[in-house]
């Protein structure tokens, strides 16, 4: 007996208090689940979105009078003298960048001159602006002629046939699969960690979650598509964010799950949208149109909420207009390759990227004004290419702000604690001192979901919820949720090399420019690295117009995947499906 | 098309950023994240204020203080309690120098993998080098009275015993009045600073070893006291002709103030400073108070009283003790600390205070005033070397009794300083709680 006194003495190193019950111990494994399961999850999508070379598509050929013939792997090419054009032509005569050879939904190809000195014929026929041309149409830039040959039909079918489909190695089912467990298991941990006052919406809405996800996932089968990692990337996003309004305001769980459900909508059909260019880049003005009544409405008419008036009430519904305002910006600031050479000039981009910046800053919602400098300044560079347009852009945003702040000095004292939350405990610093103690608090696997205590101070669903995260998730599920959002850009920098349409490149990268600027802001602002500005984490912070917003910029990444079947956004060639029933069958 | 996709290249800047930024923010949290964790906002360590976390266990490994069902708990016995209490802390945070507060970020428990996570969480431990035993054996001679008893290992420079009086139960704490000056609150050993009284002689004396050359073939002529200028400086008695051992032991102030009249205010000043008795220090991470010594004019009484530990002379408690370590071992005195400490003081880093020459004669003195004053009797087993002080606190109050010094016994080396506040002579009434504390420890 007394032996046994010693041991259980030993063991419990002789503290009276509670001894850990097996619920602690469930919840002590559960933390070591997550994480490695998330480990798994992301890597799965990484290495199916990254893996191997991206194959480029051939849509057609021109014939160089060296008797080669080039191929045509976009559907807007340019031809010219420069190194740099898809098709280059090393004759003198030939201007740099000389005529773009541009094919549209319906598989039509038209030549533009691209204003070139020696003069652009199509079919012996001079060409001012441009024209239709059809296989075998002989074009002559300047002195140099040149056969245009088109994909057939049927080519067309058997070069998508060829192309690499994802989802063979790593099996999207498997990853939703996994995704599933981190769902159950998160529920599970809520459920124990919330104990005697269980609250029965917290498990139903991590398995509506669960039964969302595979509808989705049916729903995407049924149509024939088999890329799924950039919605495995949100759905672990959206999963946290459930975690995150659970532990903190349980009662807006219903809320952000329709908003959710919203978002997914709204992405299909933006989705289905973006298939056909021609509507898609005819939709610029009216997008343009609308984001800037919205950004006027809210500046007239909106609520003050939390020292930023970006509230909009309509009907009992509050949202926020600004983040509708993002998808209309990239619509608006996409554009198709003939324009960018056509019109040169950004002036009407620039201005209404100005106006939009403006109305933010009138809105005092700095953080989202920045977001959209950022977005500004990378669509100008994609379409100009020019440095001097950026640095003239952060000149000029520069001499504003200074401008500002020597204008309204008590701008300036929103960000006189960065670098020094440390010195303002319980004014300036108070929620980042708090975020980085809660960051600490949680080491590597969290104090387990719903144990935490950051959740209680203000703005933890929103603007610091990756310090929600750190404590209860873990930092290596932090890092993650992070790491999630820089996979989707380096996917839609991979994806731009296979590029269909500029259009769809400046779109993908504008949407993760918005995605990435928001994490910089959010995460950083929050540990006061940066100052803090209160922007939402995409998918992630609890708030349904941001919910449904990040889920419609997800489309213009998925537009530009041109994978084989892959993407919802991406129109199957005519007859694919039947000739590949054939094949299997 | 080629043009647009290479100009791709600047989304991957901000994904760049974004990458700096988590590395630089992981590289913060790898250097901060211990006091971060430990910030007295943080609901996973703190409730209302207070530390929610952690066990506070004394050397040998009793609980001192540990949580109970989100209820700060202390050691089972009362006279433990109220002896380590200025050690540990108590509940509502009011002793800010305790183990509670200043080791909060070990009890939190916080570490890089698992923050501040424990099973059930039950917190982070402190093993404190106190031995509560010899607590209550200093608590218990004090008796009641007011003072500071400090013991510590002067090899390895952890303190053994830390009492500060007046106590309380930390179990059922008092409500102070605002105007209340008991200074309970105040861990007396670590924060407070006292007039030194006649152990200040021993500064006094390590000046004269090394800047009067014929210092040991002198005679010191007592008449019960010394004319300076005009002023009086009076002694405890009518010495006769003494040589300086003597004048220690019988602690002559007619002879240290001669000598401090001798060396100068300068000189003096520099010994207290360089003995480490007029800076603050940190005893694991804990700051001391600066004791403080005021260069009074030459040839005037002051001076002379300055020598003799009256004037304005305040010391601290702990930076006597490491004095006494210093003078003890060699000059110099290792890191006093209050965590107990699994290695060896061999390799922990020591601060000279004193020559070894100087140390070596200060010690054959005040072993030789324990045999020719204090009675090597009265301290059967001690190989003591110690010296007494008899602080002067003006006001019609009894004088503070100081007791300093160390035992060499060779499994024993310890350094001890014991302060009874108002409590008359210090060989007597210090001797007495010097030795209760040291009997214990010997005999343990």
């Amino acid at each position: 007996m007394e032996l046994l006194e010693q041991i259980s003495k030993a063991l419990f190193s002789n503290v009276s208090g509670s001894a850990p019950g097996p619920l602690d111990y469930i919840t002590c494994v559960i933390r070591w689940i997550l994480p490695l399961l998330a480990v798994i999850i992301l890597l799965r999508c990484a290495l199916s979105m990254l893996r191997g070379k991206p194959e480029s598509e051939v849509w057609g050929w021109l014939s160089l009078p060296d008797g080669t013939r080039a191929p045509l792997c976009h559907w807007e090419n340019i031809i010219g003298r420069s190194k740099t054009c898809d098709v280059a032509v090393d004759v003198p005569t030939v201007s740099r960048t000389h005529a773009a050879v541009i094919r549209d939904d319906k598989g039509n190809w038209r030549i533009i001159n691209l204003g070139s000195k020696g003069g652009v014929m199509a079919g012996g026929k001079k060409v001012p602006v441009s024209a239709l041309i059809h296989n075998g149409t002989v074009l002559k830039l300047a002195d140099v002629e040149l056969v245009f040959v088109a994909l057939s039909p049927e080519q067309e079918r058997e070069q998508a046939m060829r192309r690499s489909r994802p989802g063979r190695t790593y099996r999207p089912g498997a990853t939703f699969l996994l995704l599933t467990m981190f769902q159950l298991l998160l529920a599970l941990q809520f459920c124990i960690s919330m104990k005697d006052d269980l609250n029965l919406i917290v498990p139903a809405a991590f398995l509506l979650l669960t039964v969302l996800m595979w509808l989705y996932f049916a729903l995407i089968r049924s149509f024939g598509r088999l890329g799924f990692e950039a919605e495995s990337i949100a759905f672990f996003l959206c999963t946290l964010s459930m975690s995150v309004v659970a532990t903190s305001a349980p009662e807006s769980l219903i809320k952000q799950l329709a908003c959710l459900f919203a978002g997914l909508v709204g992405f299909v059909i933006i989705g289905c949208y973006l298939r056909d260019l021609k509507r898609t880049a005819d939709v610029r003005w009216a997008a343009a149109i609308v984001g800037l009544l919205l950004l006027a409405v809210n500046v007239l008419t909106a609520d003050t909420l939390n020292g930023a008036k970006n509230w909009l009430q309509i009907g009992g519904v509050s949202f926020q207009p600004s983040e509708f305002v993002k998808v209309c910006f990239v619509f608006a600031g996409a554009a198709t390759m003939d324009r960018l050479y056509m019109r040169r000039n950004l002036l009407a981009f620039i201005a209404f990227s100005g106006a939009c910046v403006l109305a933010l800053v009138l809105m005092s919602d700095f953080g989202t004004a920045v977001v959209f400098f950022c977005t500004y300044l990378i669509i100008s560079f994609l379409r100009s290419g020019s440095f001097a347009t950026v640095f003239l852009s952060v000149g000029g945003a520069a001499l504003a702000g200074m401008l500002a702040l020597t204008m309204k000095p008590y701008i300036a004292s929103r960000f006189s604690t960065w670098g020094h939350a440390w010195e303002y405990v319980n004014e300036g610093g108070y929620q980042q001192t708090r975020a980085m103690a809660a960051s600490a608090s949680g080491g590597l696997f969290g104090v387990g979901a719903g144990n935490g205590w950051f959740h209680r101070i203000f703005a933890a669903d929103t603007d610091l919820v990756f310090g929600v995260i750190c404590e209860e998730l873990g930092l290596i599920i932090a890092v993650l949720a992070v790491l999630a959002i820089v996979l989707l850009a380096v996917f839609a920098v991979k994806s731009a090399a296979t590029a269909r349409s500029s259009f769809y490149v400046i779109a993908s990268c504008a949407a993760v420019t918005i995605m990435m600027t928001q994490v910089i802001l959010n995460v950083f602002g929050s540990l006061d690295i940066l100052p803090f500005t209160g922007v939402t984490f995409p998918f992630v912070s609890n708030g349904g117009s941001s919910m449904i917003a990040c889920w419609c910029l997800l489309a213009f990444i998925k537009a530009n995947d041109t994978r084989q079947n892959a993407s919802i956004a991406v129109r199957l060639p005519k007859g694919l499906r039947a000739a590949m029933q054939g094949v299997r069958g | 098309m080629k043009k647009v996709k290479s100009r791709t290249a600047a989304v991957l800047l901000l994904a760049a950023a974004i990458l700096a930024g988590i590395v630089f923010f992981i590289t913060k949290l790898t250097l901060n994240g211990s006091d971060w964790a430990a910030f007295s906002a943080n609901g996973n360590v703190y409730s209302g204020g207070m530390l929610a976390t952690g066990t506070v266990y004394d050397r040998d490994g009793e609980v001192l203080a540990y949580m109970n069902d989100g209820e700060r708990c202390f050691a089972q016995d009362e006279t433990v309690r109220r002896a380590t209490l200025h050690a540990v802390g108590d509940a509502q945070g009011n002793i800010g120098t305790g183990a509670l507060k200043m080791f909060s970020s070990d009890l939190a428990g916080y570490d890089f993998v698992s923050g501040t996570y424990t099973v059930g969480n039950r917190g982070g431990e402190v093993r404190l080098s106190i031995d509560a035993d010899l607590n209550v054996a200093a608590y218990n001679a004090l008796d009641g009275r007011s003072g500071a008893v400090a013991v510590c290992d002067y090899e390895t420079g952890e303190i053994l015993c830390m009492v500060s009086s007046q106590t309380f139960d930390p179990a059922d704490p008092p409500q102070l009045d605002a105007d209340d000056t008991s200074g309970v609150y105040l861990n007396r050993v670590l924060s407070s600073t006292y007039t030194p009284g006649s152990v200040f002689k021993l500064v006094t004396l390590a000046a004269a070893i090394e800047n009067i050359d014929d210092l040991y073939d002198r005679t010191f002529v007592c008449t019960g006291s010394y004319d300076v200028g005009g002023d009086t400086v009076v002694c405890s008695g009518t010495h006769g002709e003494i040589n300086i051992e003597q004048a220690l032991a019988v602690s002559c102030n007619s002879a240290f103030a001669q000598l401090a009249l001798e060396l100068g205010g300068d000189v003096l000043s520099n010994y207290a400073e360089k003995m480490g008795l007029t800076e603050s220090f940190e005893i694991s991470g804990i700051s001391t108070a600066a004791g403080s010594f005021d260069i009074a004019a030459d040839g005037s009484s002051l001076l002379a009283w300055s020598g003799i530990g009256q004037y304005t002379d305040l010391v601290n408690p702990a930076a006597m003790l490491r004095m006494m370590c210093a003078v003890a071992g060699d000059g110099s005195a290792p890191e006093l600390t209050l965590k107990a400490q699994e290695r060896s003081g061999l390799f922990s880093a020591k601060t000279r205070l004193l020559s070894a020459d100087t140390a070596a004669k200060i010690r054959e003195m005040m072993s030789y005033t324990v045999a020719y004053k204090y009675g090597a009797e009265n301290y059967p087993g001690l190989e003591l070397c110690a010296k007494s002080g008899t602080a002067e606190v003006g006001g019609g109050a009894s004088p503070h009794a100081w007791f300093v010094g160390f035992i060499t016994n060779t499994d024993r080396p310890l350094a001890f300083v014991v302060i009874v506040e108002n409590g008359g002579y210090g060989s007597a009434a210090g001797g007495a709680v010097a030795n209760a504390v040291l009997q214990a420890a010997v005999n343990q």
